[in-house]
């Protein structure tokens, strides 16, 4: 058999296998531990078209792009920074590793009591989740500008300001995309983290349904976020190729 | 983060932001933002009352059962995800479907499964940290040089020989990495547990600092959570480099 059919009917396969496992789990447990996948799809086909969950994700997503925007506005020129000047980084990476490895979810409590519970508390604590990773994919593509492009283009009697356009900037594509993928995921889970802690939003809606025991609710919120998820991330990816072609981004391992 | 080196000048930049930073809150009310001097001295304060130290135990019980499962589940696992291409391709839509769901948002399920307390922590610490050392495993197994396989063949290596000398070593590297992200993870996972689940040990310090509008406290217990990850993590990546020096990477 040809091997991408293969691999495709084994990918097949494994999905078709996890969803029948689930559901006859589902089925032996009963719908308040584990709603069988069947019940999910109607639920979740029941939830899009009473339309107020899409009424709150939308708000969530919107809260969540902000957010995200902002981390990259912020993220990306630091992490560049970090990358090319020695004094930026000595400045700048201890802290930023530090709150690298902090969850974000031990600064909620501190920025409800600055913040309030709002919205600019939701999209501090989205900004925050994603910004150190950002800056961290930003700094290692910064840092790995091979030395020889930027001499021919100084032999070439290139400005410094078109240096960093035509040569820098190109070289970063691949780290961009990849620094966003990484952000945008960190972004969701920071929005999940940030909603479901004061329980608002689409995160509030998840932590309803775990309160009235309705697991089929909360599955098929479940696999929304994963669609989202999976989605944005796919996006951002058909953007890296059309960005960079030559180079296939992957996922930095930080 | 990897090719960090540490050196003297850090300590010294951390200093200056912390000098930075005092000047910056001087005027403003504490309920706002508390100073570093007003952190160290909520941090020395509950270091000395014991009421930091006992927290901090308590939540190395559910840090330490959870990452010791999820270590003896993910690391048998990913190998086998990775050496096996069936089950890879089998499992990995699987893996990245779950992978995408972020996962405080377990939290509700975990919570009607297992309750409120001690094991739902460990089963929150497991998932997060597992489905890491999962991953990253598989990928390393997968990474096998053919070239490193192929000549070992031809020399006559067969099954487990084929395993133990050449496919363990190149996977070992991936397996520390691994190890390491999964830790940092499952800290990530401890605090969370103590937040979003029943308030305990250090969450419940922090919630309580909260209501008494406590900046100061609160953050000391993010120092104590940031130095801690920093501690761990560096000192895995040491023992990496004591371990194996060919494979420290710039």
């Amino acid at each position: 058999m040809d091997p991408d059919r293969h691999r495709w009917l084994l990918r097949a396969g494994g999905i078709a296998g996890t969803l029948a496992l689930w559901e006859l789990l589902g089925r032996w447990q009963g719908e308040a531990l584990l709603a069988p996948p069947s019940l999910v799809a109607v639920e979740l086909i029941h939830i899009l078209r009473d339309g107020k969950i899409v009424t709150a994700l939308l708000g969530s997503l919107s809260n969540m792009i902000v957010g995200f925007a902002l981390a990259c506005a912020i993220g990306m020129p630091l992490g560049v920074a970090m990358g090319r000047s020695r004094v930026v980084d000595l400045a700048a990476h201890s802290w930023v590793s530090m709150l690298v490895v902090t969850s974000v979810a031990a600064l909620v409590p501190l920025f409800i009591v600055v913040l309030g519970t709002g919205v600019v508390f939701r999209i501090t604590i989205i900004c925050v989740s994603a910004v150190f990773y950002i800056t961290l994919a930003m700094y290692h593509g910064a840092r790995g500008i091979d030395p020889r492009w930027l001499e021919v283009g100084c032999a070439f009697g290139t400005s410094p300001v078109a240096a960093f356009w035509k040569i820098m900037l190109p070289a970063l594509y691949p780290y961009i995309v990849a620094g966003a993928r990484i952000g945008l995921t960190q972004a969701i889970r920071g929005m999940v983290v940030a909603e479901l802690f004061v329980i608002i939003g689409f995160g509030g809606m998840i932590h309803t349904a775990g309160l009235a025991v309705s697991t089929a609710t909360l599955l098929a919120l479940l696999f929304t976020l994963m669609v989202i998820g999976v989605a944005a991330n796919e996006a951002l990816r058909w953007i890296g190729r059309r960005l960079a072609p030559w180079h296939e981004a992957r996922l930095l391992n930080i | 983060m990897r090719g960090t080196r540490i050196s003297y000048l850090y300590p010294i930049s951390i200093f200056i932001g912390l000098v930075i930073w005092e000047i910056a809150v001087w005027d403003l009310p504490r309920v706002i933002m508390a100073s570093p001097s007003m952190i160290a001295f909520k941090l020395v304060d509950g270091v000395a009352s014991g009421a930091i130290p006992r927290a901090f135990a308590g939540s190395l019980a559910h840090l330490g059962l959870g990452y010791a499962l999820a270590v003896a589940v993910g690391v048998p696992f990913g190998f086998l995800i990775g050496r096996s291409r069936t089950v890879f391709y089998a499992l990995d839509p699987v893996i990245n479907a779950i992978y995408a769901i972020p996962p405080v948002a377990f939290v509700p399920f975990i919570v009607i499964w297992f309750g409120l307390f001690f094991e739902a922590r460990v089963v929150l610490v497991f998932g997060m940290s597992v489905i890491e050392i999962l991953v990253t495993i598989s990928v390393g197994a997968r990474s096998v040089e053919r070239a490193h396989l192929d000549v070992a063949r031809s020399f006559g290596a067969r099954g487990l020989a084929l395993t133990i000398k050449v496919v363990v070593p190149a996977v070992v590297p991936f397996v520390f990495t691994g190890l390491r992200i999964g830790l940092v993870r499952a800290i990530h996972a401890m605090i969370i547990a103590e937040l979003f689940l029943a308030a305990v040990n250090l969450g419940s310090l922090m919630k309580q600092a909260a209501l008494r509008f406590d900046t100061g406290a609160l953050l000391a217990v993010v120092v104590v959570l940031a130095v801690f990850g920093l501690i761990v993590q560096e000192g895995l990546r040491a023992i990496e480099a004591r371990l194996l020096p060919w494979h420290v990477r710039n």
